[in-house]
């Protein structure tokens, strides 16, 4: 009797399985015909918005302000501008001053040969006539063919020689900057209109190119990369050549410098990395963290959301990090104790660690994929499904960007106004932000009920 | 001419109590006046009376440590004002308020001082305008409680809720100035 009575139970309790499984399948169907084509629709028009995001100024205006940030920034431009300034000008008053004589001087020249004027040389003919001298004069050539014979128009020369003694000076030196600078940099000039989202990483070391390739291998993630360090141009072309999908730019140049961030276009970066330096090392030189440190600093200094993380080797860094506002720090020293103990206490679980972390396959392993549209604001236990049957994924749990904590927010209205506002005034006064940073953290295997909104990512097991 | 039983009624501690026992109340209040810039109440003094503020405007202001470019100084910091609404203040106030203003017909301060024998004043109490108070005494409140026990209720009830309303103000204030100085020490 007891025994038939179990085993009817069992087979219930497996009835109410098969039903469960039943249901969920329901619920599968359920969420996958309603809401995968509406949450497709929705990321289509979402990326859609992304791209129309570009400013559009009237093209003219945009053109000036081009020039003249072109003027400000490039020397040589500059220097031949107002070389060219001068020669027009020293033209235009040696042909008020000497017009008979270069009038008179056009026809020896020319001879019976073109001209402006037809057979008398005009005021077009002349003006041209002494652009030539003064062009061969500023080049410091010096023909000889025409001079100024009255004493004004000597004495003006005089001026407009040394003036251009200087000029020349100034715009051989430019030159030979623009060709240096070039030749120290190589190809200098970013374009622009790539960098949006991408990722940068300032420093080099060997973990650097393990992570790209394992960014590599994830088609979600970005694909633009500018890296930032000193190391020989040579080693970074032979360890960033096999990366197909991942377009990479380097930058030699000193990335503790804000003039070089923004070069990199830090403040439209997805994500700012920074790694301690090895460029330029020899193997048993540590690699100086403080840089780390003051390049953090220095990114938010040039804007405060820039999502950056920072991987450091010494622990006493990181409080440091901490207060530049580092949105993620990487310290990989902190796992080994972990990972020694685990294999004496749970065997088994370093290696499942070992696979899932360093599973370079894109298919495979952790990862982080973003939550349909459609399913924010459903349970756990729903999205869970979701993945189970759409993908075959196992949900493991939520990778969550919290925004940071608001003192404002968390005082809101209570107690009295006066010491409210006496905190703000105060901690102001001291330069304390009112609120930290935005940062990521991760929700594990919630319960069933728990509800996820659009601040979640899904961790899932492929 | 005297203070009448309309006048304390409109003091939210009293208006429960009836007009009969307001006008005995009445009787043992001493009318006063008083111009802009004196100091009603001081911080720290022990007091046995409490004030009715039947017209004006009046400034509660408390010594406090504040920062400034010199270091730490004691000062004085404005709290609140309060006026009155029936009526309103004859004249307008010697100085802008940089603090909320909160309004009501009248109302009493020093209230403490009808519980507690003495009472420590916690807060300085200065007129922003041209004054016209009452000021009850202890003793006398006392003697009339003795008299007519139905008053003590409604008037203790009501101190009571003020006093639960400030504790609960004050414990809200202590758990921000921790928040706060947990997040300045973070940084």
């Amino acid at each position: 009797m007891d025994t038939n009575k179990k085993a009817e139970t069992k087979s219930s309790s497996m009835d109410d399985i098969d039903k469960k499984i039943h249901a969920n399948q329901v619920l599968y169907d359920q969420l996958h015909q309603s809401l995968v084509d509406e949450i497709v629709s929705k990321d289509d028009k979402d990326q859609k918005k992304e791209k129309s995001r570009k400013p559009d100024v009237s093209s003219t205006r945009n053109f000036l302000l081009k020039l003249s940030d072109y003027y400000q920034s490039n020397e040589l431009f500059r220097y031949a501008l107002w070389g060219f300034v001068a020669v027009f000008f020293s033209t235009t008053i040696l042909t008020i001053i000497e017009y008979p004589l270069f009038s008179s001087s056009v026809k020896g020249d020319v001879g019976d040969g073109f001209m402006f004027g037809g057979d008398e040389p005009n005021w077009v003919d002349t003006f041209f006539h002494t652009f030539w001298w003064a062009v061969v004069t500023f080049t410091t050539v010096g023909y000889g063919d025409v001079s100024p014979e009255t004493h004004l128009g000597k004495f003006l020369t005089i001026i407009i020689m040394i003036l251009n003694l200087g000029i020349v000076t100034m715009l051989t030196g430019a030159v030979s900057s623009v060709l240096v600078a070039a030749r120290l940099k190589g190809d200098d000039t970013l374009d622009e209109t790539k960098f949006y989202g991408h990722l940068i990483i300032a420093g080099w070391n060997p973990a650097v190119q393990s992570a790209l390739r394992l960014i590599e291998a994830n088609e979600d993630s970005a694909s633009v990369v500018i890296l930032i360090n000193e190391t020989e141009e040579e080693i970074i072309k032979r360890a960033v050549s096999g990366f197909d999908r991942l377009d990479i730019t380097h930058l030699s140049e000193n990335f503790t410098q804000e003039g070089v961030l923004k070069k990199a276009f830090i403040e439209e970066c997805g994500t700012f990395m920074i790694v301690p330096d090895e460029s330029g090392l020899l193997p048993n030189e540590k690699p100086d963290e403080d840089k780390t440190v003051l390049t953090a600093l220095t990114a938010k200094s040039i804007l405060e959301d820039i999502q950056v993380v920072a991987y450091i080797l010494d622990e006493e860094y990181i409080s440091h990090l901490h207060r530049a506002n580092v949105n993620e720090i990487v310290f990989p020293d902190e796992h080994i104790p972990h990972m020694l103990a685990k294999h004496v206490t749970d065997p088994g679980v370093p290696q499942l660690f070992d696979e899932l972390i360093t599973q370079e396959k894109q298919d495979k392993g952790i990862q982080v994929v973003s939550i349909p549209k459609g399913l924010v604001g459903l349970t756990h236990n729903k999205v869970s499904a979701y993945y189970k049957f759409k993908h075959k994924w196992l949900l493991v749990g939520y990778a969550i960007k919290k925004a940071g904590f608001s003192l404002e927010e968390q005082m809101g209205e209570s107690g009295s106004p006066i010491i409210r506002d006496m905190i703000k005034e105060q901690l102001d006064g001291a330069g304390i932000k009112l609120s930290s940073d935005e940062h990521v953290i991760v929700e594990i295997n919630p319960d069933d009920e728990y509800i996820i909104d659009g601040k979640h990512k899904a961790l899932v097991l492929r | 001419m005297g203070v009448n039983a309309k006048q304390i009624q409109k003091i939210n501690y009293f208006n429960k109590v009836s007009e009969d026992l307001c006008s005995e109340i009445a009787k043992v209040v001493k009318q006063k006046k008083c111009s802009p810039k004196t100091t009603l109440l001081k911080e720290g003094e022990t007091g046995d009376t409490m004030l009715l503020i039947f017209q004006g405007q009046v400034e509660v202001s408390k010594n406090m440590m504040v920062k400034t470019s010199s270091g730490f100084t004691m000062s004085t910091k404005s709290i609140i004002r309060l006026e009155t609404t029936d009526p309103s203040p004859a004249n307008k106030p010697i100085t802008e308020p940089t603090v909320s203003v909160v309004k009501a017909p009248a109302f009493g301060i020093g209230e403490f001082s009808l519980v507690l024998d003495d009472a420590k004043r916690t807060s300085h109490v200065t007129a922003m305008t041209d004054i016209d108070y009452g000021i009850i005494k202890l003793e006398d409140f006392s003697n009339i409680v003795d008299k007519h026990p139905s008053i003590g209720g409604s008037v203790y009830f009501e101190v009571a809720k003020s006093a639960v309303n400030n504790l609960a103000t004050a414990t809200q204030d202590i758990s921000n100035l921790t928040q706060a100085f947990f997040f300045a020490l973070a940084k």
